[in-house]
């Protein structure tokens, strides 16, 4: 159950980093954040993507979830 | 001589045990499998080049939209008509199935051919990760007519990258092949954030309102690059039709297909081509019209996205290159019977990175893809031709398999004779396929039907 709820929880966190990434590129394209905002943003939440999706790939290899 | 081809065939067929029988009904998978394999499959380095050069050949707004809507259609029903079927109806992968028709002579030919392909395509995205570490170290990219290497800083850049991503396949293809699971939705962000970024520079207005106008005035502008040839509708839409002809019209994907429920599951193939094919090449050529049309991946990548792009770079041409450099090991394999896999893997990843030093190879990039589709393109039409014609003209299949014949020599003359005619006939590069493959399913299936009427 654990490893389960893990899957999920790290599943949707890297999604949200993912979406993060864009929403900076959209800010920065609007107007609303200076370039290097923009790009140190970007860089935070591709590190929590590979940080997140990886763990979820791990999550769910040694969990129940991985069937 | 034939108890060597012998010997290397019976090796070759060691090799690819594992999948000589075809798939059981309980191994077939959904086609949410299918949709996600082509989503990852299809951004690859190799895109930040490919929409670049469509900018740099001149290609018009209009003609690259509807030319990668259309050829990307086109794509998509290759798959879908042409391999999934077959895939479907024999459960069997290229490889077994070319043995069963044209012998397992002309697959050892297939298979060196498709390893020295394999190993130019590696090349090629080790030189485009190159650009992007070389950008750190102010290590100048090979200028557009370049051949040979520019600098001694580019060859060291390439052979420490070619040496680095050859280790990495050598003691850990498994693992990276999982961290390429994970970084190709972020690289295909990568790509869609960049664009976006550089809009602003290019002089788009957050309300989008004179979007159409910047792209068809500083980005797809119809002004080809110095020395580059002009591209148009037609030049885009066979483009995103052949980039993959090797996998679809030429039959490669069967390995894939084999694996599918129904062959309609080749329309999953759009969940690559339209993300990977049409929005990625996009971006790109966005991105370079915004860094003044300078064929520059690293650059790029950089100005759109900072240190996370020159990261994106590296790490869509290591996780691409990869699987190329296991597959043209895995090709190659075959001519080495006895050699471990380490060791074929280093022969490969050596001429891999060699080939990388040469920037022709990824500067001329849309010719090579071009080459490499029809050097493979007549083996899909033989196979093409006794799947489906032969029964209808009442011609016996697989005479190879039942007569035990090593070459068959139809199969090898129709393709070395295609390949000889598609040289000399007088078209662009890219619309010579198309005729060539016509010419392969009627040579073959004549030549066939001439000798069942001896």
């Amino acid at each position: 159950m654990k490893h389960s709820f893990l899957t999920r929880l790290t599943g949707w966190l890297s999604l949200v980093s993912l979406a993060l990434c864009l929403a900076a590129a959209l800010f920065y394209f609007l107007g609303r954040i200076p370039e290097a905002t923009y790009k140190l943003t970007f860089l935070l939440a591709s590190i929590a993507w590979f940080v997140l999706a990886t763990g979820r790939k791990i999550a769910g290899k040694d969990g129940p979830a991985a069937g | 001589m034939s108890e060597r081809i012998a010997r290397l065939a019976a090796a070759m067929d060691r090799l690819y045990e594992f999948d000589r029988e075809p798939v059981a009904p309980d191994k077939l998978q959904s086609g949410g499998k299918f949709a996600g394999l082509f989503a990852g499959e299809h951004v690859a380095a190799t895109e930040f080049v490919i929409g670049a050069f469509f900018v740099l050949h001149g290609v018009g707004a209009r003609d690259l939209l509807l030319g990668l809507l259309l050829g990307n259609l086109l794509a998509v029903l290759s798959w879908t008509f042409i391999c999934a079927p077959i895939a479907v109806r024999t459960r069997l992968t290229l490889y077994w199935y070319l043995r069963k028709i044209a012998g397992p002579g002309v697959t050892l030919v297939y298979n060196i051919a498709n390893a020295f392909l394999y190993c130019i395509l590696a090349g090629a995205m080790i030189s485009v990760s190159a650009t992007a570490v070389g950008l750190l170290f102010g290590i100048p990219v090979p200028k557009l007519d370049a051949v040979l290497p520019s600098s001694a800083g580019w060859i060291l850049i390439t052979v420490v990258l070619g040496a680095a991503f050859t280790t990495v396949a050598i003691l850990g293809f498994a693992k990276l092949s999982r961290f390429a699971e994970v970084a190709a939705p972020w690289i295909f962000v990568v790509f869609v954030a960049g664009a976006l970024a550089m809009l602003p520079r290019l002089g788009v207005t957050p309300d989008l309102g004179n979007l159409w106008d910047v792209a068809t005035t500083q980005i797809w502008n119809g002004v080809a690059a110095a020395g580059q040839e002009k591209f148009g509708f037609w030049h885009v839409l066979s483009f995103a039709w052949f980039c993959n002809l090797a996998m679809h019209v030429g039959l490669s994907d069967m390995a894939l297909f084999r694996y599918a429920k129904k062959w309609t599951y080749g329309l999953y193939s759009a969940f690559g081509m339209y993300p990977g094919h049409m929005l990625a090449w996009l971006a790109s050529g966005v991105m370079v019209a915004a860094i003044g049309r300078e064929m520059h991946p690293g650059l790029m990548a950089y100005e759109a996205v900072g240190i996370a792009g020159v990261a994106g770079v590296l790490f869509a041409g290591w996780t691409t290159a990869n699987p190329t450099l296991y597959r043209a090991g895995l090709a190659l394999q075959t001519v080495t019977p006895g050699w471990p896999r380490w060791k074929i893997t280093l022969v490969a990843g050596t001429a891999t990175t060699v080939l990388a030093c040469f920037p022709v190879f990824f500067l001329k990039l849309l010719d090579y893809v071009a080459i490499y589709g029809i050097v493979l393109m007549p083996i899909g039409a033989i196979v093409f031709a006794e799947h489906w014609l032969f029964p209808l003209l009442k011609i016996e299949q697989y005479q190879a398999e039942k007569r035990g014949w090593t070459f068959n020599g139809a199969a090898l003359a129709v393709w070395l004779g295609t390949l000889a005619v598609v040289f000399f006939l007088p078209l662009h590069l890219y619309f010579r396929w198309l005729p060539g493959w016509m010419i392969a399913l009627v040579s073959y299936t004549a030549l066939m039907a001439a000798r069942r009427s001896k």
